[in-house]
């Protein structure tokens, strides 16, 4: 109970000029909603914790005057955890004046113009998102009026924006996307899961391959502990060279992370991205997506010409650490990449010439036999003579 | 020459349906793999093909499995237990094929419809029909669905493990693919062999030993 009066103190002393919200902050510490706001304290700036001694508040609400309504809560404990914690509510919100706040009066007609409008906020920061979404058929439609065109709070949220797969993002609005994938694509589900959407749906794009560290006696990505980055001290003192893991030193990388396990061994799970999160946003008609099957299933095909490493980081952000392409068609490989493998794309030189080796030796053993039967012919008619 | 009975309609549909299998699979198997290189048709056709063609090929391959577990044929595929047998056996073969063929030696395997194969053969086909071929169906299933199987994918290693396996079959079946033909044609005449594979009757010179009557 100290602590929380200490706190209401501060939180006094700084908003002292504001009457409105000191009271609103004074009432609202001794109500349940405030235990939202404790459970984030650790993590949030006093000026946010300020902000959320009101938006925590569940229920918390503004109607607007075409009837919809503007949920005003924010979870505390999700924004905390998210990617946007660092620049704090002002980061986005630097323009709500703490005078008039909230203001009597506002022009907020309704949800997706307060969407679309807010929209320049993110802006500030992600200009090359920004740039590359104008192109987009997800901006296209925006401009038409489409009501259900996302912008950017609609694939990311709004306050707990949190590093996720395309495929875990885009899934929310295109649910039916796996069913309509398996009438074409063999191994749908499988190709959802390997292949980030933005790869085929962004024609554009770069492409590569991450392979990520995989714990398969947990059954989920490895993570990096807080405040120990080991895995690129690690990779780093592996890549003699300097010059990105070859397999060999893949190799090495996967037994020393394993070295102590007693369980199953920790692998690399190759998972199909584009080399910049940003062109992900440059999405397609899918008319334009990538449909051909040899994008990636040939050798030496796009994807596979960068590679990386990587662990899950603790914001859950990927650590990535560069590797060679060759780790891909290795012999290594069939140890180092066992959970990773693209017909085609990454197939094993060392198949390809015992292939070479059976196809010509097949030849070669009938047309061998044939001619030393031709050269011993007279040998063979006295024999058969006999 | 005397005709007898060595290859029942069973096992000659199955082994037809088999050769222009394992053709097909090895031709769309290159397409699927060398997509860069070889241009038959489009990968996603190759993938189909190769799909429809392999599941054709398991059924098929249970005609053979089912006809010899309940026919007395199986006897052509018991093997020689004396180790000293089989390998003096082999060893004759071999010697028959890499020098005696050559001055009109006759082969010292003599047919009879027990005892059809040779001692290379029987080895051979003990080998690619009770290992190879279930490992090439098995490996085969799991690719065709890997999520689907992702606990028996990952329980064999992982899907490269499992990848490596089918092509390394693959492999050896490109070259059994040339071969096999081959020696099938150094018969008493190039098309004997073949021509017995279709009416179901080997021509054979000496009296065969242990035949049932036609």
């Amino acid at each position: 109970m100290a602590r929380l009066r200490k706190e209401d103190t501060a939180t006094r002393g700084r908003f002292h000029k504001d009457f409105l919200v000191g009271i609103i902050a004074a009432f609202l510490l001794f109500s349940a909603t405030f235990m939202t706001v404790r459970a984030a304290d650790s993590a949030l700036s006093e000026a946010d914790k300020g902000c959320l001694s009101c938006h925590s508040s569940e229920g918390l609400k503004k109607d607007l005057a075409n009837g919809e309504t503007l949920a005003l809560h924010v979870q505390g404990e999700a924004f905390a955890k998210s990617v946007h914690k660092a620049i704090g509510c002002a980061g986005c919100h630097g323009d709500v004046d703490l005078k008039n706040h909230p203001a009597a009066q506002d022009n907020i007609k309704s949800l997706r113009q307060y969407a679309i409008e807010r929209a320049a906020a993110c802006r500030q920061c992600h200009e090359d998102a920004f740039k590359q979404h104008e192109g987009s058929l997800h901006a296209a439609r925006v401009s038409q009026g489409n009501p259900l065109a996302p912008v950017c709070t609609g694939c990311h949220g709004s306050h707990s924006v949190s590093p996720k797969t395309a495929y875990e993002t885009c899934v929310n609005c295109h649910s039916a996307a796996l069913g309509a994938h398996r009438k074409w694509l063999p191994n749908a589900g499988l190709h959802h899961e390997v292949v980030s959407c933005a790869a085929c749906h962004a024609p554009a794009a770069l492409r590569m391959i991450d392979l990520r560290l995989y714990d398969s006696a947990a059954k989920g990505w490895v993570s990096e502990k807080e405040g120990s980055p080991l895995f690129e001290k690690l990779a780093r003192s592996m890549d003699a060279d300097g010059n990105g893991l070859d397999a060999a030193e893949l190799r090495n990388l996967l037994r020393e992370i394993n070295r102590d396990a007693i369980a199953a061994p920790r692998t690399l799970r190759g998972r199909v991205e584009l080399r910049t999160g940003v062109e992900a946003h440059r999405l397609s008609d899918k008319t334009q997506a990538i449909k051909a099957c040899d994008n990636c299933h040939s050798d030496g095909a796009e994807p596979f010409r960068n590679i990386t490493v990587s662990i899950t980081g603790p914001d859950g952000r990927p650590v990535r650490y560069r590797a060679r392409k060759e780790v891909l068609s290795s012999v290594l490989s069939v140890e180092s990449l066992r959970e990773f493998y693209a017909i085609g794309g990454t197939r094993n030189k060392f198949l390809d010439v015992l292939f070479v080796l059976a196809l010509f030796g097949g030849i070669a053993v009938p047309v061998g036999h044939m001619t030393v039967k031709w050269l011993f012919r007279k040998y063979l008619k006295r024999g058969e003579g006999r | 020459m005397q005709r007898i009975y060595v290859h029942p309609l069973p096992v000659r549909i199955w082994h037809w349906i088999n050769a222009v299998g394992f053709v097909a699979m090895i031709a769309t198997g290159i397409q699927i793999r060398y997509v860069d290189l070889v241009g038959l048709m489009s990968f996603r056709s190759a993938v189909n093909l190769h799909d429809w063609i392999g599941f054709v090929l398991i059924g098929n391959f249970f005609v053979w499995l089912l006809f010899y577990l309940f026919s007395d044929r199986i006897k052509v595929y018991h093997p020689e237990l004396s180790p000293v047998k089989h390998f003096r056996g082999s060893f004759r073969q071999l010697q028959y094929y890499g020098y005696g063929i050559f001055k009109g030696d006759p082969n010292p395997h003599h047919v009879s419809a027990y005892h059809k194969f040779n001692p290379l053969q029987s080895m051979t086909y003990q080998i690619i029909m009770l290992l190879l071929v279930p490992l090439q169906f098995v490996t085969g299933i799991l690719l065709w669905d890997v999520k689907g199987f992702s606990a028996a994918v990952e329980f064999f290693g992982g899907v490269r493990v499992v990848d490596t396996v089918h092509v390394l079959c693959f492999i050896f079946f490109v070259g059994f693919i040339f071969i096999h033909p081959y020696l099938a044609s150094l018969a008493h005449t190039p098309t004997a062999h073949f021509k017995a594979m279709f009416t179901g009757y080997e021509e054979v010179e000496d009296q065969p030993v242990g035949a049932p009557p036609e």
